[in-house]
């Protein structure tokens, strides 16, 4: 088995204007597996996150049952309770902050490096991660990049041996692709 | 009996190769051509799942992902666009609620809302993914997210 990469590229672009929370609820994280059996791709176009600027926290949550394969079977298997048992653990969080906020000058244009730490909760485990966020700035619009691999053994995610383990990896490779709105135009 | 020996194991391997042919191009649920398995307003939606999430995720969701379709009627109070370019809708009962539920649409039933406006009144059918938690340890509104929505007159 391949391991799977990673690679969140994160562009964040911030608009810093005072202290207004960034957020989006139409963020997307798309995970790719790959083995000499199969590559396997999903995407998921709902996921929520939001950046307060003042002391750099960051949030996300992600309803696992969004993501869509192109294989219907596949779709199946993923949100079952063989693996990510979706109906019991339907949503994803992640709560950290950005470790090097204050050396972020998201209200000038430019591509900043966030070292984002915190706790992400998957299939009902919660585990510490660290990983680079990659914000953007551009003409008041921020968007985030990451990229990064997640060992499925971690968050308690096991696959009976046979078939499904030839065909998916034991890491996945986490693409986190975000365009923030700034507070003073999202509406509730 | 040889004749007979072979015609049998053609059989076996053709119901073979159809049944993995079928794992294989599997479709996926059509939502607009399944029959709604229930009628909601989005205040009573957001507000089961916030009276008892378990109870809630267990009513609605579905194991392998097939989860419940739902026709849901509300208020549009945001219009928004994926980076699909699919359409979601924010239907909330009164535009003061707290939480509501969140639409999107479809690249074939986008055209439904093109002339949508915040303040109209709306009905939609689509399949639910997750519901609506107000998260206070990461002060975070999380509405509950319906998709492959389509309108319903």
């Amino acid at each position: 088995m391949k391991k799977l990469f990673f690679a969140l590229f994160t562009s964040v672009s911030f608009i810093s204007v005072a202290q207004e929370k960034l957020s989006t609820t139409t963020g997307h994280i798309k995970f790719f597996s790959s083995t000499a059996a199969e590559n396997i791709e999903a995407n998921n176009y709902k996921v929520v996150s939001a950046i307060t600027p003042e002391g750099g926290k960051i949030v996300f949550s992600v309803p696992m049952q969004s993501f869509e394969f192109e294989k219907s079977l596949m779709q199946k298997h993923f949100n079952s309770d063989k693996f990510l048992d979706t109906k019991q653990f339907p949503t994803a969080k992640f709560k950290g902050s950005i470790q090097n906020i204050e050396q972020l000058n998201l209200s000038k244009n430019g591509s900043y490096d966030a070292v984002v730490l915190g706790d992400l909760t998957l299939h009902g485990i919660t585990k510490p991660i660290k990983q680079t966020l990659k914000l953007k700035v551009e003409n008041g619009k921020i968007t985030g990049y990451s990229n990064f691999d997640i060992a499925l053994a971690d968050y308690n995610i096991v696959l009976p041996s046979g078939k499904p383990t030839e065909h998916v990896a034991k890491t996945v490779n986490v693409t986190v692709d975000l365009n923030f709105n700034s507070t003073l135009t999202a509406s509730k | 009996m040889k004749k007979k020996i072979l015609i049998a194991f053609g059989l076996i391997a053709l119901s073979v190769i159809g049944y993995v042919a079928y794992l294989w191009f599997m479709p996926h649920r059509d939502i607009q051509a399944t029959k709604a398995d229930a009628e909601i307003t989005a205040s009573v939606l957001v507000d089961e799942f916030l009276t008892d999430a378990a109870a809630a995720n267990a009513k609605y969701l579905d194991a392998e992902g097939e989860s419940k379709v739902l026709i849901i009627s509300g208020e549009v109070t945001k219009i928004d666009t994926d980076q699909l370019g699919q359409k979601v809708l924010l239907l909330k009962n009164s535009p003061s609620d707290k939480l509501g539920v969140s639409c999107t649409f479809t690249a074939e039933t986008n055209s439904q809302v093109s002339g949508v406006k915040i303040g109209d009144q709306i009905k939609i059918k689509g399949v639910i993914r997750s519901g609506a938690e107000y998260d206070e340890d990461l002060d975070l509104i999380i509405n509950a997210v319906v998709e492959k929505s389509s309108v319903v007159n």
